[in-house]
């Protein structure tokens, strides 16, 4: 018993669990609306774009966290201007752009081999996080879930149906602005956890197993937060016993949340579908 | 700036070297496949599908070399698998395909993580994300003129009905093409595009090499034979300027290439003749001037 409560002991577990977790709640909060809106190109996009940025300021020895939101805004000022200009589809002009940013960012930290680790930018540094980075990382994730707690009924409108949202009067540019902006702010916010590989899955993935679980969207952010905060905590704990990567082990187990709700969920499971159509066929429902 | 000194000293240095001369080659031969396929992957708007396929490889590539079999198998394997649990989970489920694909992939890339450090294994971990194309063996050469060469001459023989297909899939279906075994088909090429360019640039920038020619490409031209010549054409010129310059700068090779590649991008994004900026912005003054002369 006593051997399942070592990792409790050492101050960088505890911070890893706990800097997780906040995390992994504010991530899973704004990945309702990813999923809502299909952006899990964008999420992806954005947390590759931002690595330039976190290596510059590293070079300059700034908070990593404003060169990577900067660089996070530009790439998706970028994005949008490509979009308007050219007749590209969307979703290439994306993919341009964010590689891009991304291979900029890898050649520096070739040219610069001792501002930052590589590994850093692949599995995240949570384990060895300084405190000057987690000030930063609380700031970025208390900042973004009040605006999130503040705004997400509007926030859903646009995502739900942007025309309507239009049509009630509300400013959409201002809606999608503050969505990219959050989504900038959390990956920047994630990137210390899981890396930037893995960002997209903590956007991802909780949104997508709360949407499967109800059908009310107040719902659908409850328990993606759950969801988030518990996975993040339970896999950051659990990667001292598997001596693996925290990011890795969160995400997994993330996934297998979400694989365990495809399956089972009460009413949009797989099984659950299954027996509503063999009941229909049997003339039950009809 | 040491690099300029270098590069004045002896504009051809890095020919005298063996093991340049390779990378240049297995560079121009990688980026080739991968820009011809890029042409259809942008008709079809399947840049996150690339992105996920090259991730998903990764648990494919440890499982491979756990039971001993060739790398380049258990990666072909992965990146089908995460393609069709994809379509499989989309299928029976109401979750959005792209939210679908972003679940799947980083949970097979986040399998591979955990697997990685879990085993034993002599395999460097920045070597298959990020290509070690100076430290290729000539073994691994031959592996990948094989296989690039495979690739190569199914897209060719193929490329009316995947044309079709990427275009306009139900135009395809209604001519009698089998659409299902030609998304498989594109699918396959796909996975092995990326494991051919596995060596060379390893699994993250790889992405780049599957878009940026295409888009490169269809900036230029409005015909689709000549996109498919003119982004083989720019990924071999980025490929050979972006391996000669990380000589000199001593800088991530696949990283060199890549950024060549987006410089031609932004190059084509202002000077294309017709759907260019400047192009366009210079219809509209002629436009204008035409309407007020009348």
């Amino acid at each position: 018993m006593s051997e399942l409560l070592i990792p409790f002991q050492y101050e960088y577990m505890l911070k890893a669990m706990f800097v997780s977790a906040l995390i992994g709640g504010v991530c899973a909060f704004l990945s309702c609306f990813v999923t809502l809106k299909g952006w899990s190109l964008m999420g992806d996009a954005l947390a590759h774009s931002i690595v330039p940025g976190v290596v510059i300021a590293y070079i300059v020895g700034a908070p990593f966290a404003v060169g990577a939101f900067a660089m996070g805004l530009l790439s998706a000022g970028t994005m949008g201007f490509l979009k308007s200009k050219v007749s590209l589809r969307e979703d290439a002009v994306i993919g341009v752009v964010f590689t891009g940013f991304f291979a900029l960012g890898l050649l520096l930290i070739s040219l610069y081999p001792s501002s930052v680790n590589l590994r850093t930018i692949v599995f995240g540094n949570i384990l060895g996080i300084s405190d000057f980075d987690i000030a930063q990382v609380l700031i970025i994730s208390l900042v973004s879930l009040t605006v999130l707690i503040l705004k997400w009924r509007d926030l859903f409108l646009f995502a739900f149906d942007p025309l309507q949202a239009r049509a009630l009067g509300m400013n959409t540019h201002i809606l999608h602005f503050t969505l990219l902006t959050l989504l900038a702010a959390t990956a920047v916010a994630a990137l210390q956890t899981v890396g930037a590989i893995l960002v997209v899955a903590m956007l991802v993935t909780p949104g997508a197993t709360a949407y499967l679980l109800t059908d009310r969207f107040s719902h659908m952010l409850m328990i993606a937060s759950a969801l988030g905060v518990v996975t993040s905590f339970v896999g950051a704990y659990a990667s001292y016993f598997l001596d693996g990567s925290v990011g890795g082990s969160i995400v997994v187990l993330q996934t297998l949340v979400f694989l365990t709700a495809l399956v089972f969920a009460p009413k949009h499971g797989m099984l659950a579908s299954r027996r509503a159509r063999r009941l229909t066929s049997h003339g039950v429902l009809a | 700036m040491k690099a300029w000194e270098l590069f004045m000293s002896n504009p051809w240095a890095p020919l005298n070297y063996g093991f340049m001369r390779d990378a240049l080659l297995i560079a121009a031969l990688v980026s080739a496949v991968c820009a011809i396929l890029s042409c259809y992957l942008v008709l079809k708007g399947w840049s996150l599908m690339g992105d996920a396929v090259s991730h998903a490889i990764l648990p494919g590539i440890v499982v491979a070399y756990l039971i001993g079999l060739p790398l380049a198998l258990g990666a072909f394997v992965a990146g089908l698998i995460c393609a069709i649990s994809t379509g499989f989970i989309k299928a029976h489920s109401r979750v959005k395909e792209d939210t679908v694909l972003g679940v799947v992939f980083t949970g097979l890339f986040a399998l591979g993580l955990v697997m990685f450090s879990k085993v034993k294994t002599n395999l460097h971990l920045d070597h298959i994300l990020f290509g070690s194309l100076l430290g290729i063996s000539h073994e691994q050469i031959v592996q990948t003129a094989i296989f690039g060469g495979f690739t190569l001459i199914v897209i060719l023989a193929m490329r009316r009905d995947l044309f079709l297909f990427c275009f306009d899939a139900n135009h395809a279906r209604s001519i009698g093409l089998n659409t299902t075994m030609l998304y498989y088909v594109l699918l396959s090429l796909l996975s092995l595009s990326i494991v051919v360019s596995l060596q060379a640039v390893g699994i993250i920038l790889v992405i780049s090499m599957l878009i940026t020619p295409g888009c490169v490409a269809y900036l230029l031209t409005t015909r689709f034979e000549r996109m498919l010549i003119i982004a083989a054409a720019s990924a071999i010129l980025s490929a050979i300027i972006g391996t000669y310059l990380s000589f000199f700068i001593d800088g991530a090779t696949g990283a060199c290439i890549v950024l060549c590649q987006t410089f031609l991008f932004i190059l084509a994004v202002l000077f294309a003749p017709r759907r260019g900026i400047l192009a366009q912005r210079f219809q509209g003054v002629a436009r204008e001037a035409a309407a007020v002369i009348p």
